[in-house]
């Protein structure tokens, strides 16, 4: 009985609104007459190209290596940089207002400045994924640590923990799940900025194929076939980027307290 | 003096006042607190809700300045928390993000591996947790979680133990057992300690002396001794004569 309903609520339900879907876009080209728009079945023909064109590989591999350096980059400067500044009252007034003064600016509004420093390419791409991660890594690594309860900070304090063994000890620890959250934020706006950027400043990836696809000859069914791609990258990336909060250390912090 | 090792004076307030700045104005928490603590005793501190416990205990432990007079211990003021003396907080302050292991051994990191090693199995043992070493604090109950703050402030053998209501979000059951093992490790152990209530059974049952605050700003309204030796008889008539006397004191009729 309970397994029967759980198939039901965690099988059928989504795949049978899935199939919904996929029908009525098909219905929709049908009555719409598209003939540039494709069809589900245009667009399974289409996918089946790209594999067999080899391209998509390529051009998976360029966004994935651009993403994944920004965003390492990222982590290993705006965890410690979050850590301090969230600690240190001092360094917090002093830097907080930069921070936060440059964390509206929406990445793609750097891509010029990105082509002028690091032309097109992979340095551009690796630039303004740093900076897409950065922001919400940084802000979220300050708030976690700000939000170290009283209670941790006065056993801390009571213990004699001072300098890198507090840090050690706690405040990286305390701030570890919030941490996370803010590495999945940061990687989800990576590989949402990475498209955008690809497809006005670079020559490869998965944004410019989408590009590519529709200048040589108004290709939309590949571009549709490439935007579902990028979507299962996307989820997959997300999938990966969870597996950390499973570690005994973090479970704490995503229940409720 | 029961259970001490002797009358030397271990903590003294001296003329202690506290008042917080709250919106604009100041809010007066404690007044002219002067109370001499001895090594080895169980001191409990009574009061309403709000009349100060915890902010005599934090200016104690190091936590909170006095706005006036000052607080000694061993002669020496206090000046900041101290490994020395060890707070048990009134909301759980050991780490989730560790295991009841490394919880344990935070005070007595420095060690080397074999002593830690020794001390931390001592110390779980003798707070009853023996098979939880490698447990998170989440998946440990109320009461053991407790225990588990009980072991580390035990571990770095301190001479006083600062007990902000320690048993408060327990059941009344747990509370009760946590009670009489509490009296069993202070007798093997002989610390001085500084223990926070609001409930009065709960500090007739602990206590060499009970200081009762009034409502806020706290004073010191007077210093009951119990003169009753461990285990205690819940039903004798003396434990009846001091639960009376502190109703009493606390302006709250005993019979309803
Ligand atoms: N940091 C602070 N800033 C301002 N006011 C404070 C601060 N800490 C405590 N107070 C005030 O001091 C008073 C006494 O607080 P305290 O926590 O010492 O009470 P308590 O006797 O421990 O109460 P309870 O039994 O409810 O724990 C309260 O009115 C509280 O609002
Ligand atoms: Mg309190």
């Amino acid at each position: 009985m309970g397994r029967g309903r759980y198939f039901v609520r965690s099988v059928v339900l989504p795949v049978g609104v899935t199939v919904l879907g996929l029908l009525g876009w098909h219905l929709a080209c049908v009555v719409a007459q598209a003939e540039v728009f494709p069809d589900p079945y245009a667009t399974w023909l289409a996918f089946g190209e790209l594999v067999d064109s080899q391209r998509i590989w390529g051009d998976i591999i360029a966004s994935l290596f651009r993403v994944t350096w920004g965003f390492l980059l990222a982590a290993a400067v705006g965890i410690p940089l979050g850590l301090v500044v969230g600690w240190n009252t001092l360094a917090f007034s002093a830097l907080n207002p930069i921070i936060q003064g440059l964390r509206p600016i929406s990445p793609i509004a750097w891509i010029p400045i990105a082509i002028l420093w690091f032309g097109i390419g992979d340095g551009a791409g690796i630039y303004l994924i740093f900076l897409a991660s950065f922001f919400p890594i940084t802000v979220g690594t300050m708030a976690a640590v700000r939000n170290i309860s009283l209670v941790h900070q006065r056993s801390a304090w009571n213990f004699d923990l001072r300098g890198l063994e507090l840090f050690r000890w706690v405040v990286l620890p305390a701030a570890m799940p919030q941490i996370i959250t803010s590495l999945r934020i940061a990687l989800g706006v990576a590989w949402l900025v990475i498209v955008a950027a690809e497809m006005v400043g670079m020559d490869s990836g998965l944004g410019y194929l989408i590009n590519d696809a529709r200048n040589a000859g108004s290709r939309y069914d590949l571009v549709v076939a490439t935007m579902i791609v990028i979507g299962l990258i996307g989820i997959v990336l997300d999938l990966l980027i969870r597996r950390l909060e499973r570690f005994d250390e973090v479970k704490w912090g995503y229940v409720e307290r | 003096m029961t259970g001490g090792s002797g009358a030397r004076p271990k903590v003294h307030f001296e003329d202690v006042s506290k008042a917080f700045d709250q919106r604009g104005g100041t809010l007066s928490v404690l007044e002219h607190i002067e109370l001499t603590i001895f090594e080895g005793e169980l001191v409990c501190l009574l009061g309403p809700s709000g009349c100060g416990k915890s902010t005599l205990l934090n200016i104690c432990g190091g936590f909170e300045r006095p706005t006036r007079g000052r607080v000694t211990i061993d002669g020496e003021e206090v000046d900041g928390p101290s490994s020395q003396r060890v707070f048990v907080f009134q909301e759980y302050g050991i780490f989730p993000w560790a295991s009841v292991w490394d919880n344990i051994v935070l005070g007595i990191r420095h060690l080397s591996k074999a002593e830690q090693h020794r001390i931390v199995a001592e110390t779980i043992e003798l707070v009853g947790l023996e098979g939880f070493e490698k447990a998170y604090p989440m998946e440990l109950s109320g009461g053991m979680k407790q225990r588990v703050e009980v072991a580390r402030a035990l571990a770095v053998s301190p001479d006083v133990i600062y007990m902000d209501e320690p048993f408060g979000a327990l059941d009344s059951l747990t509370r009760l057992s946590m009670r009489s093992e509490l009296i069993r490790i202070w007798q093997e152990k002989q610390q001085t300690i500084l223990f926070v209530t609001h409930d009065v059974d709960e500090s007739i049952q602990l206590a060499d002396r009970i200081v009762v605050l009034s409502a806020r700003p706290g004073r010191i309204r007077e210093v009951v001794e119990v003169g009753l030796s461990h285990p205690r008889d819940l039903g004798s008539p003396e434990y009846g004569r001091i639960k009376n006397r502190l109703y009493e004191l606390l302006g709250v009729s005993h019979s309803v």
